[in-house]
């Protein structure tokens, strides 16, 4: 009888224990600055990511998710929101919301991924990209793109291009360090780059338009503010009469072509990056991560509209093409 | 919950200054000025330049007050000396500056998080205070900004000022032309707003060009809150029901942001629970009032 009540009473031990380390998830803070297709994609990733490594939401892991809904203040309040809650590491989604919680969280050990940061040396956020180990607590993964590869596919459409307009946001931290990469990097191309500012969405059609008859190409790299009026930039190029590439692979439906990376990839790559801080490994140790593959779309409808024919050597490079109103993707062999 | 009151508090008074220039503008010119979103930027945009060239954090925060004195007068002298409508003038300057502000930074955003800012110096000297020390330097600022106020407020041009808001008839009473009282509660209003704007540059490690948007909106939801729960004609009160009304509306985000959650609200939310709750605070005052009145009228 003893020995049954004590056989109980171990399992009930054991249960509560084990129910115990169910109770108590890890809590991660993922904070957006806006919501924004690429941010919210962003997110997704970086949950996706570690559901597939086997975080399960709610028994493993629990999101505590939150927007400043475009007030870099109310940031500072997510970020001190998180710090009381005890969470046990944060992401944070683009420039001014991670350097909001690197604000709130100097000084303690909790680690903070950022994603969506282009410049994160110019951001404040680490001290080097390539050596980590005076970065602290802070690593991430930047959305920097290739700005001078997209440039030359530009080029490779024909000697034509001369002169390539880019619609970007004065305003924006990132677009600006884009734009003056493409700026440097025209001349050795044999490009000139002609830029349009809009600083804010319902003042892109104008800057677009600005641009008509003066270029021969357009170009806009991940501007928040244009790629939420793409459909102008769109119009305008066509009214011109000229290619338009965006370095943005959700809207290509709504350019000739696009490049780049889609920011639920990035989110996916964020995840990798959390999931090796959970492993153990420090922030200290992780040098800036970027994003390597830049891919190349072509919209066949839309360059048939202003009577481009894409050389073949483009053609072949491209992983999808987007032709009677859907998008078709290479099959790899 | 202490350390996020506390938190909320260090912002109350940090963004109540900025809500002490509203209130200057709306309350006592009775002038609508939207000046305020863009002169927030321009002194948190000044005090970044002025610390990361190696300037004295402090002596930044001097700084930044004087360049929205500099961007009040410019809608001043629109408004009072071109005839501009005083909503218009304030516009115009907020777009000049948008621009302005971009030229002063340099770039949209500037990190302060490795800078020698007088958040962090007060933290690093103030070790007796622990975690209030922060929190002890921003009450100070905002007390001495208060007081500072009040005082102006009492002196001869102050009682124009506030004449001028009623009547501009009385003005001619005080000996002070009207036009010039303006052009000096625009200056003192911007001035306070782009001192709170580099306070919370600083406080927040970085300075945003987007950082200043809804000033006009915060401000103004603290200076109506505040009046409506304190009520009163004293101008000491005044102020002091300005920063109440800052204090609760950062309150109330910080809440929201806490407790939002609980009861079921996604991130997306935020902006619609800090308004219902500003809302509430607003409302009872009201409701209790009228509930007093019909009991006395029984």
């Amino acid at each position: 009888m003893k020995r049954i009540l004590s056989a109980v009473l171990v399992v009930c031990l054991l249960g509560g224990i084990g129910l115990g380390l169910a109770a108590a998830p890890i809590k991660i803070g993922i904070c957006k600055i806006v919501e924004h297709p690429a941010l919210d994609a962003v997110e997704q990733g970086v949950i996706d990511a570690l559901t597939a490594a086997g975080y399960v939401q709610g028994v493993d892991v629990e999101y505590l998710l939150a927007s400043a809904q475009g007030d870099p203040g109310t940031a500072v309040t997510i970020a001190q929101n998180y710090q009381t809650r005890g969470v046990s590491l944060v992401v944070a989604i683009a420039t001014p919301t991670a350097q909001a919680a690197v604000q709130v969280f100097r000084g303690t050990a909790t680690p903070i991924i950022y994603a969506a940061v282009t410049d994160p040396v110019g951001a404040g956020l680490v001290l080097s990209a390539t050596d980590p180990s005076r970065n602290g607590n802070v690593t991430g993964v930047s959305d920097m793109i290739p700005v001078a590869s997209h440039l030359q596919l530009l080029r490779d459409l024909g000697a034509a291009i001369r002169k390539v307009g880019m619609v970007y946001n004065p305003g924006e931290a990132n677009s600006v360090i884009l734009t003056t990469l493409a700026q440097e990097a025209a001349p050795g191309l044999g490009l000139e780059i002609v830029t349009a500012p809009a600083d804010s969405t319902a003042n892109v059609p104008m800057a677009a338009q600005s641009l008509i008859g003066r270029v021969d190409a357009y170009y806009v790299t991940t501007d928040n503010a244009v790629v939420s009026a793409i459909d102008s930039v769109l119009a305008a190029s066509e009214e011109a009469g000229v290619p338009f590439l965006v370095a943005d692979p959700t809207s290509l439906a709504h350019a000739t072509m696009s490049a780049g990376f889609d920011y639920y990839q990035h989110g996916l790559l964020v995840g990798d990056v959390v999931l090796r801080v959970l492993a153990g490994a420090r922030p200290d140790t992780l040098p800036v991560t970027y994003q390597a593959r830049a891919e190349v779309q072509l919209n066949l409808d839309q360059a048939a509209r202003i009577g481009l024919a894409f050389p073949q050597a483009v053609i072949d490079a491209a992983s999808a093409v987007y032709f009677g109103g859907a998008t078709w993707e290479r099959k790899s062999e | 919950m202490a350390t996020l009151l506390m938190h909320a508090i260090e912002q109350g008074l940090a963004y109540g200054i900025a809500a002490l220039g509203v209130f200057l503008t709306y309350r006592i010119l009775q002038f609508p000025d939207l000046t305020v979103d863009g002169s927030f930027v321009t002194g948190a945009a000044v005090a970044s330049i002025l610390i990361l060239n190696g300037g004295d954090p402090f002596l930044a925060l001097a700084a930044a007050f004087a360049a929205g004195a500099a961007a009040g007068l410019v809608t001043g002298f629109l408004n009072a000396r071109l005839g501009v409508a005083n909503l218009l003038a304030g516009v115009l300057t907020m777009i000049m500056l948008y621009s302005i502000n971009l030229r002063i930074m340099g770039r949209p955003n500037l990190s302060l998080l490795r800078a020698s800012t007088a958040t962090q110096i007060v933290d690093g000297a103030w070790t007796g205070l622990g975690p209030l020390a922060v929190l002890a330097f921003i009450a100070l600022v905002t007390l001495a900004v208060k007081l500072a106020t009040d005082f102006f407020l009492r002196t001869e041009i102050g009682f124009a000022l506030r004449a001028s808001g009623d009547s501009e008839a009385m003005v001619g009473a005080y000996g002070v032309d009207v036009r010039t009282a303006k052009m000096v509660g625009l200056a003192l209003s911007n001035g306070l707003v782009a001192l709170s704007g580099a306070l919370v540059a600083q406080y927040s490690g970085f300075a945003d060009i987007g950082m200043g948007i809804g000033t006009i909106v915060t401000g103004l939801a603290a200076v109506i809150l505040g009046g409506s729960l304190i009520r009163t004609r004293r101008v000491g009160w005044m102020t002091t029901a300005v920063l109440v009304g800052s204090l609760l509306y950062r309150i109330a985000v910080a809440l929201a942001l806490r407790y939002g959650y609980v009861v079921g609200f996604q991130a997306s939310d935020l902006k619609l629970i800090t308004a219902v709750l500003v809302l509430v605070a607003l409302v009872i005052p009201a409701v209790r009032e009228r509930q007093l009145r019909k009991v006395s009228s029984c």
